[in-house]
């Protein structure tokens, strides 16, 4: 199984969905209602450019010290889904937008 | 029979019974084929202008009107329906009532549905439904199932993206364009109901209650306004006349009392035993403009429908307001069809007549499963519906006048009190078999040429 969980985490970056309650959220909103909640995960290894090699490079050699930087590419949503409404436990319907991804890339 | 073949019209449309007779062609279809042969067409325009801004009786009197509309009663325009939420449907309605306004006596208590008698039943919409499953009735009696109706419409993506759409539209509570943002509700509600499987749209619509948050939960489906609460409610005979100066609330009304009229001589108290043309009118009338009935309160235990209307100030026709009203708050077939849906039920008959062949393939509605196909025309429609009346107002003289745009104004001025003056009062019996009758007798003229012949 451990084979398993390490070639799961080398899965490239996707889509993937969860079922979740309103309130699960944690957006402070207060609902029983399920929603579909799609988020991105997996790695970014096949998007690695020179621009990351090098990079990282400048950062080994001590070229690049204080600054915060990132040379890996990073799985995220390059779109979101569109509105999800719901009905809150004191009956009062709420929109929320770019809740959801709906496309995932590395960027 | 050459008036037979002349009355089977032009290319002999896909649908026709062994006796020859037409099966109905939609409006849109028969208005083409009316406008390939020009003694039809002509008279229709002639038909067209008669009826402009005049009553029945008015028109008759006219020789010229009276005769386009005895010619117009054998074409194909005659007998044709339009399909709930095809395209071009407003227009298919207009050609319908363009012509049946002319042969009906007008003011009359019950119309004749425009639309195509629905076929499918209530055990349709189960089976399908057990396909995304939970739909059985008899699992977790704490469950909600109102609750789970909108989870399972939230996790398809369809319905979800129309469910949210007419939601966000109409919590939206805007005073100063109070109308207009009503207008667009109205419409995002109505796509809601026409594009989605209903499947999804019933079980959210009619899920059965065990306690009142769950009913409450039924009640908030369609987003009644908060404002109405505490306004007082309009008489429900204004309501209806408001109605009937626009064809699509005309003919959602009119495919209601076809529809779901209680008979009193089946087991269901519905014409033809059928729930889900019940039911399907019903949700039809949703946004059907002000006429939109919904549950007057979050009771477990009866179910009462009414618009949002009551008949004081009814003056002298205090009667006929009650019978209207009563057939959405005392009307045993639509409870019974609720009913039945939200335990899961339905009557089996025993498909003694096939039913007639259909112009249309049985309604096949994608119920699109995981990831959904967003790129389709969804979108285009999407994205009428977040036009606003105030920009399509702005450009109101580019547009001339646009449909939109008078329907916009026009929620208050046509509200003024137009009192019927005379009405004519039928049991419902009668005038169930009015109806029937009123199907039949144009062909008793054709009959008679038959034998004749």
């Amino acid at each position: 199984s451990r084979r398993k969980r390490a070639r799961a985490r080398h899965k490239p970056c996707a889509l993937k969905e969860l079922e979740v309650s309103v309130s699960e959220l944690g957006l402070g909103y207060e609902s029983d209602e399920t929603v579909l909640f799609r988020y991105c995960s997996g790695t970014c290894e096949a998007a690695v450019r020179s621009y990351d090699l090098s990079l990282k490079s400048m950062r080994s050699k001590r070229k690049i010290k204080k600054e915060k930087v990132r040379a890996r590419p990073c799985c995220r949503p390059l779109a979101y889904d569109d509105d999800v409404s719901f009905l809150d436990a004191y009956n009062r319907y709420y929109t929320v937008n770019e809740l959801s991804a709906k496309e995932c890339g590395c960027v | 029979d050459e008036i037979l073949r002349s009355l089977a019209g032009p290319p002999s449309p896909p649908g026709q019974d062994p006796q020859g007779w037409r099966v109905p062609v939609d409006c849109v279809r028969a208005n083409e084929l009316c406008a390939a042969e020009p003694g039809c067409s002509s008279r229709y325009r002639t038909l067209r202008q008669c009826l402009a801004g005049r009553d029945r009786n008015t028109m008759l009197a006219n020789k010229e009107c009276q005769a386009a509309l005895e010619v117009l009663q054998e074409s194909p325009l005659y007998d044709c329906r339009c399909k709930r939420g095809m395209k071009k449907e407003l227009q298919c309605l207009q050609i319908y009532w363009s012509i049946h306004l002319g042969l009906t006596e007008g003011e009359e208590f019950y119309e004749a549905s425009p639309y195509e008698p629905v076929t499918s039943r209530l055990s349709d919409i189960f089976r399908l439904a057990s396909i995304f499953s939970g739909m059985d009735p008899a699992t977790n009696s704490k469950s909600n199932h109102c609750l789970d109706a909108a989870k399972a419409c939230n996790l398809n993506d369809n319905c979800k993206r129309l469910r949210s759409g007419y939601i966000s539209t109409c919590s939206k509570e805007i005073s100063a364009t109070e109308h207009c943002s009503r207008r667009k509700c109205h419409k995002a509600l109505r796509q809601f109901f026409d594009r989605v499987p209903s499947e999804y749209t019933y079980r959210l619509l009619f899920c059965s209650c065990k306690d009142q948050a769950c009913a409450e939960r039924r009640r908030q489906t369609i987003v009644p306004s908060k404002k109405n609460e505490d306004k007082e409610k309009p008489n429900c005979l204004d309501l209806r006349n408001t109605c009937r100066t626009d064809h699509l609330c005309r003919s959602r009304l009119a495919d209601f009392h076809t529809n779901c009229q209680a008979s009193f001589q089946s087991p269901t108290s519905c014409p033809g035993d059928n729930y889900q043309a019940c039911l399907g009118s019903y949700a039809g009338l949703i946004a059907g403009f002000d006429m939109t009935p919904n549950y007057v309160d979050a009771s477990t235990t009866s179910i009462t429908i009414s618009p949002w209307c009551s008949c004081k100030g009814s003056g002298n026709m205090e009667e006929e307001c009650e019978k209207f009203l009563r057939d959405f708050t005392e009307n045993p077939c639509l409870r019974n069809a609720i009913q039945a849906f939200g335990n899961g039920t339905d009557v089996n008959l025993s498909p003694k007549n096939p039913s007639p062949p259909v112009t249309a393939p049985p309604k096949v509605e994608k119920s699109p499963a995981l990831p959904d196909d967003i790129n389709d025309s969804n979108t285009m429609y999407d994205t009428s519906v977040i036009t606003t009346c105030t920009s399509v107002q702005e450009h109101g003289s580019k547009l001339n006048k646009s449909k939109e745009q008078s329907l916009c104004y026009s929620e208050t001025q046509l509200t003024t009190d137009i009192m019927p003056d005379q009405k004519t009062f039928m049991d419902r019996e009668a005038s169930g078999s009015r109806h029937r009758a009123g199907r039949i007798l144009p062909f008793v003229p054709v009959l008679l040429l038959l034998l004749l012949l």
